[in-house]
């Protein structure tokens, strides 16, 4: 065989997976050709290596979380699913975002009293209310309130009317 | 009766700590294998969770007599797999990988050491393909067979030989780009 083709079987016989019908051959050109042989060397070192570093980084379940996870198995719960848009930061930056935007909702349903301290507007409400005052202290009321009622058959028209303080007063 | 078969049929009579011992033997492997794959620890214990919950569900369907470990790891890459298509996060990895490292009671020296590992470790992985990186993890973290690989994957054995050769000389190249005066030192 070729050294080109060779070099294919090299990565296998350096980790025991080539064929056993192939090895011999194999194994007899490492025995001729150095370049091969040296070639070899290096694939043997490489799959050493790798299978050492995969070995040192292994990681393991702690006890108590493999018991829960064979429980869950067993009792049929679904996994605890993580969000589908990944976050890139830390958990707590999260989680310290998260009390900020309630923080901030809360300002502004609440609105406690320093808010006004600090220069933000009334609410709509308020304004209301102050000009319902402002009203009550001395600027002009509307007395009466009127309400007509039109019949599109027979064009009968009933007017209401109403006091300040809704009672009915009239009607034609 | 070979003794894993006993142990299966405990399981499905409802023997809760049956089902553990079964899978005890692999926890540390499906757990890596779903992390060398996606490159996050929870993920992969997320992963590992549903894949338990799979197995456990078609215990039943198991035929007896074959290998459990072939069948459950098949069951683990599938579900990482699905996982990984799920959230389309394959080019997300890497990157997810480096934020994930945790190192638990050890010093400086050792720590750098462990970093440096995973580093290069990630790096493999990142050059090559699905199929190649399923077939380098069974073989080389793992420690499947050839058969066993090619069963767990669905594939012929000549094809997991393929993809391991070709993943070798891939690694081999990366590492001689990287530190090409010293390659015999891989």
């Amino acid at each position: 065989m070729r050294c080109k083709k060779i070099r294919h079987f090299l990565p296998l016989l350096a980790g025991s997976e080539l064929p056993e019908s192939k090895v011999s051959t194999v194994e007899s050109h490492l025995d001729r050709c150095p370049l091969c042989q040296e070639e070899y060397e290096k694939y043997v070192l490489l799959v050493q290596e790798t299978r050492k570093w995969l070995a040192e980084d292994r990681m393991d379940w702690k006890e108590r979380e493999w018991q829960e996870a064979v429980q869950n198995a067993v009792t049929g719960e679904l996994p605890r699913r993580t969000s589908l848009v990944p976050w890139p930061f830390p958990k707590t930056w999260a989680f310290a975002l998260m009390a900020g935007a309630m923080l901030l909702i809360t300002i502004l349903v609440v609105r406690p009293p320093f808010v006004e301290k600090i220069g933000l507007k009334p609410r709509y409400l308020d304004v209301a209310k102050m000009e319902a005052v402002e009203a009550s202290e001395g600027k002009e009321q509307q007395e009466v309130i009127s309400m007509t009622m039109v019949s599109k058959e027979t064009g009968l028209k009933i007017v209401w009317f109403f006091n300040k303080n809704f009672d009915l007063e009239e009607r034609k | 009766m070979r003794d894993e078969d006993k142990i299966i049929e405990d399981a499905l009579q409802g023997n809760d700590s049956s089902y553990e011992l079964l899978l005890r033997p692999y926890r540390q492997g499906f757990l890596n294998m779903a992390y060398r794959i996606t490159g996050n620890r929870e993920e992969a214990e997320e992963i590992c969770q549903d894949a338990l919950l799979k197995i456990f569900k078609y215990l039943s369907s198991f035929k007896r007599g074959r290998s459990f470990r072939t069948w459950a790891y098949r069951i683990v890459m599938n579900t990482s797999y699905d996982f990984l298509r799920e959230k389309k996060k394959f080019e997300q990895v890497i990157e997810t990988q480096k934020k994930t490292i945790v190192y638990e009671n050890s010093d400086a020296e050792e720590r750098m050491l462990k970093r440096e590992i995973r580093e290069k470790i990630q790096s493999i992985l990142y050059i090559l393909t699905l199929k190649e990186k399923a077939v380098f993890l069974l073989r080389d973290s793992e420690g499947l067979s050839v058969k066993e690989a090619s069963m767990v994957l669905g594939c012929s054995q000549m094809s997991v030989r393929t993809h391991l050769s070709r993943a070798r000389q891939k690694i081999k190249s990366h590492f001689e780009k990287i530190y090409p005066m010293k390659s015999r030192e891989v």
